[in-house]
């Protein structure tokens, strides 16, 4: 493997390097980026951090004209007067300190930015320019050249909003907490009936600022409760509100009947230690921005061509029947009949297979491929939102709504509530015998002991915590829910392609005339030219067997979608397909590129290859039953059979909803599903599966909507991130353990008719803080 | 023992205080973003480092 590794993007070097400044760079584009930061003096971009620049696309001048069709870039930018614009864009591919140092700084580089600042969690950048000497869509042009293309998907915003939400009732609630906490102390220190008077004056300030955490900081926990009983089912708020209620209830009164402060630092404190809990659990890892449909992924508008002319119009005025233009490296938004004579299609987005198609006057094209080359013309056959894969997805959309709360909680709420019960029944009978008058009393501190406060902080600090752990092992979670249904898991569905496989240029055979090294070398040297990723895998597959040519070529050809020709070393080379190279074509089924050297001819065969780990991975799996729906033909049926264990299902030929029912099935019959899959064909599996993940080579680019995404990479490792996602329970338990055991001690004090105002406030945050602590230790140690 | 009532109304006061900027300092946005600001100080006086690195004799890395 060649060392060579490009100074701005450290991609290896295919072909000649560029050699710039000492410098080398694998293309023009890296090359002009790092010749615009040295010229600005922002060279310091590769001294912060390794790997720091992006490869810039290839992109046309065409590229975002479509952000100055007013309709779009009204929604797009977000305060405008004459000399300012404001626009919130989307950058996916912020990943480290250097691109906020290069962002923050574009101003030097393009005079017409007046700021630029980053969001880095949200992947934002908030941009103001001056829009008489830069529109839009050269902004986003400029963006994309330097590396950061902007990303004009629709994205669900409301999430600022609420977790300031948090912030606010946890403010109240802090405030309430403090000052209490301070006017309670000569009760704390047993001075309370020195002065009667100052004693009601600091009681009634408590019950006063205490107002507003009831009816703001807490409303939620009473709507839940609520809404849980109007179902007619339990969740963990019910035994809260009781708690809550009683705590307030008891204190007011206590207040009113002038026998002193009660325990509303208790209270607010309690609410206080709950919303922190909320708040944790909203904050957890934003990195990743989860609501992505296919309109994220399509581009926004196209050029229509009505009577020759050229419009751009947004997606959604697409009609039946319109001719669209569509142009290289553009998605295709919607099924679409090819006017023109042919063109390359991408389809790997939507399949995982990166050979790009070839389609012919005539044939029918799916929405979601990409075009390679030159640019071509289409008669659309579906509105964007009818076609093939967009229905598909919107069939599945939403069923998995997220429930409020944790399933395990709200399971063990059901017996803490009886438990409660018969404690309280129990007390009562035993003080009839000792004192009925304190009945009452006895009662309402056994609610308020009881309250499970510690419990209802474990599971929001227990699932954060295995959520960045997961995320530092290359498995990013949507919400935390998806842990527990990860945990409940029985079978596994993998799709091959793209998943289990890497793509089909990875394992390429030589087959025919036997070749000297001089022959190899020519064609390195062509394939070099080329970025058919057919190219690049035969330049890997020579590369490994020891050839680096740099070799110039004469006479260079390349025929769209055929082949390419040239000259090295006066020998002539020719690659592409058999009647390109006037070969007779012996196996129509297999993916090949023929050749010619000289008098010498023969083919490339390229098959897939599973990825590495993958056939371990399926070993330490097998307390799972194992499923494989691949939309391929059964070729690779003998390998897939060598590596699965038998009873595993394995199919082909399934289609997009095949997969879909194939999980449906599997769902009826009572299993816990999860698939693993990748482009949009499976979209809708992923979606109707229990946990749905998501395959990506880079997770910052498009993948379907699903519960998680995984790298790529560390798909080798999914049993190992199932094991910690099950270590969850065991820390659950544990806290579980825990908080009982302050409960007990509690209603000890409780039942005893002890349960002073003191005890109250130490007990109630001393275990809500060990429970934090103690999940955290438990699963930071597991590092 | 007036005192004391004056002092109590004080700290209500104080944290009432605190409280309000607690919520100016959300509602402006302060704790949206807690990971940017910390690396974008660190790159306060680049330019100086760089005029620096080039009397040096552009010593490139």
């Amino acid at each position: 493997m060649s060392e060579e590794k490009c100074y701005h993007c450290s991609d290896d070097i295919i072909g000649k390097p560029i050699v710039f400044d000492t410098h080398e760079f694998c293309c023009n584009g890296c090359k002009s980026v790092y010749q615009l930061l040295r010229d600005n003096n922002l060279g310091n971009f590769y001294q912060i951090e390794k790997n720091a620049g992006v490869k810039p696309s290839e992109s046309n001048l065409h590229k975002y004209a479509f952000l100055d069709v007013e309709a779009i870039r009204a929604k797009t930018i977000e305060f405008e007067d004459e000399s300012t614009v404001r626009v919130n864009l989307y950058l996916p591919a912020i990943h480290c300190s250097s691109c906020i140092y290069l962002l923050e700084n574009s101003p030097k580089i393009e005079p017409a930015i007046q700021s630029c600042q980053l969001n880095f969690a949200k992947r934002e950048a908030s941009i103001q320019f001056d829009p008489t000497k830069i529109s839009l869509s050269g902004l986003a042009l400029f963006l994309d050249k330097i590396g950061y293309a902007p990303n004009f998907g629709n994205r669900v915003q409301n999430e600022k909003s609420i977790d300031k939400q948090y912030l606010y009732k946890l403010g109240v609630a802090g405030f309430a907490f403090g000052s209490i906490m301070l006017w309670s102390f000569p009760e704390y220190l047993g001075v309370e009936n020195d002065n009667p008077e100052f004693r009601n004056f600091t009681a009634y300030l408590s019950l006063a600022v205490s107002i507003p955490v009831l009816i703001y900081s807490a409303r939620e926990y009473f709507v839940s409760a609520y809404k849980a009983l109007k179902f007619k089912s339990l969740n963990l708020d019910v035994p809260i509100t009781i708690g809550i209620i009683a705590l307030y209830v008891q204190s007011a009164y206590s207040i009113l009947a002038g026998e002193g402060p009660g325990y509303m630092d208790s209270f607010a404190g309690f609410i206080f230690f709950l919303l922190i809990g909320k708040w944790f659990q909203n904050k957890t890892y934003k990195m990743l921005s989860f609501e992505r449909d296919y309109t994220s992924y399509f581009p926004l508008a196209i050029t229509r061509l009505t009577n020759n002319e050229e419009e751009i119009v947004e997606i959604e005025a697409l009609k039946v029947d319109d001719l669209i233009l569509l142009r290289n490296e553009e998605v295709l938004p919607s099924d679409s009949i090819l006017v023109s004579e042919e063109a390359k299609i991408d389809y790997s987005f939507v399949t995982g297979e990166s050979v790009p198609v070839l389609k012919r006057k005539g044939e029918f094209i799916y929405a979601g491929g990409k075009l390679l080359g030159q640019r071509i013309t289409l008669k659309v056959q579906h509105e964007s939102n009818r076609s093939h894969l967009t229905r598909l997805w919107n069939e599945i959309k939403s069923e998995k709504e997220t429930t409020s709360g944790f399933i395990y909680q709200n399971q063990l709420s059901y017996y803490f509530l009886i438990a409660i019960f018969l404690i309280a029944l129990g007390a009562s009978i035993g003080w009839f015998f000792i004192d009925p008058t304190q009945i009452t009393r006895i009662v309402v501190a056994i609610l308020i002991v009881a309250c499970p406060c510690a419990l209802a902080l474990s599971a929001p600090f227990t699932f954060g915590n295995i959520m960045r752990l997961l995320g530092r092992r290359g498995l990013y979670l949507k919400n935390t829910n998806v842990i527990e249904r990860m945990n409940s898991i029985t079978d596994i569905v993998f799709d091959k392609t793209g998943t289990l496989t890497s793509g089909s240029t990875d394992k390429v055979e030589l087959i025919g005339d036997e070749l000297q090294f001089e022959e190899k070398n020519a064609l390195y040297a062509l394939c070099n030219s080329s970025t058919h990723p057919l190219s690049r895998g035969i330049v890997n597959y020579l590369r490994s067997q020891g050839v680096a040519s740099k070799d110039e070529i004469e006479n260079f050809q390349e025929s769209q979608g055929k082949g390419i020709s040239g000259s090295i070393n006066g020998l002539d080379v020719n690659l592409g397909s058999p009647s390109y190279c006037n070969i007779v074509n012996k196996d129509s089924t297999e993916t090949a590129s023929y050749f010619t050297v000289g008098n010498k001819k023969g083919r490339f065969v390229f098959s897939s290859e599973l990825r590495i780990g993958i056939p371990e991975l399926m070993n330490r799996l097998s307390n799972y039953k194992l499923h494989v729906l691949s939309g391929d033909k059964d070729k690779d049926l003998t390998l897939l059979k060598s590596i699965f264990p038998h009873e595993s299902v394995i199919l082909f030929e399934q289609s997009p909803a095949d997969k879909l029912n194939y999980i449906t099935n599997l769902s009826l019959e009572g299993k816990k599903v999860l698939m693993v899959g990748d482009g949009l064909n499976d979209a809708g599996a992923l979606g109707k599966a229990d946990v749905g993940i998501a395959v990506s080579e880079d997770v910052f680019r498009f993948t379907p909507s699903s519960d998680a995404i995984i790298e790529a990479s560390k798909l080798s490792i999914l049993d190992q991130l199932l094991s910690i996602s099950n270590y969850s329970k065991t820390v659950l338990l544990v806290c579980l353990i825990f908080s009982l055991t302050y409960n007990i001690i509690g209603l000890s004090f409780a039942i005893s008719g002890n349960l002073s105002p003191l005890v109250a406030a130490i007990l109630m945050p001393i275990s809500s803080i060990t429970v934090v602590i103690l999940s955290t230790f438990l699963i930071q140690g597991k590092k | 023992m007036g005192m004391i009532y004056l002092m109590l109304i004080v700290s209500l006061i104080i944290a009432l205080f605190f409280l309000v900027s607690f919520f100016w300092a959300t509602k402006s946005g302060q704790f949206d973003d807690d990971y940017t600001p910390s690396v974008r100080i660190l790159y306060e006086d680049e330019s100086i480092k760089i005029n620096k690195q080039k009397t040096d004799g552009n010593t490139e890395v």
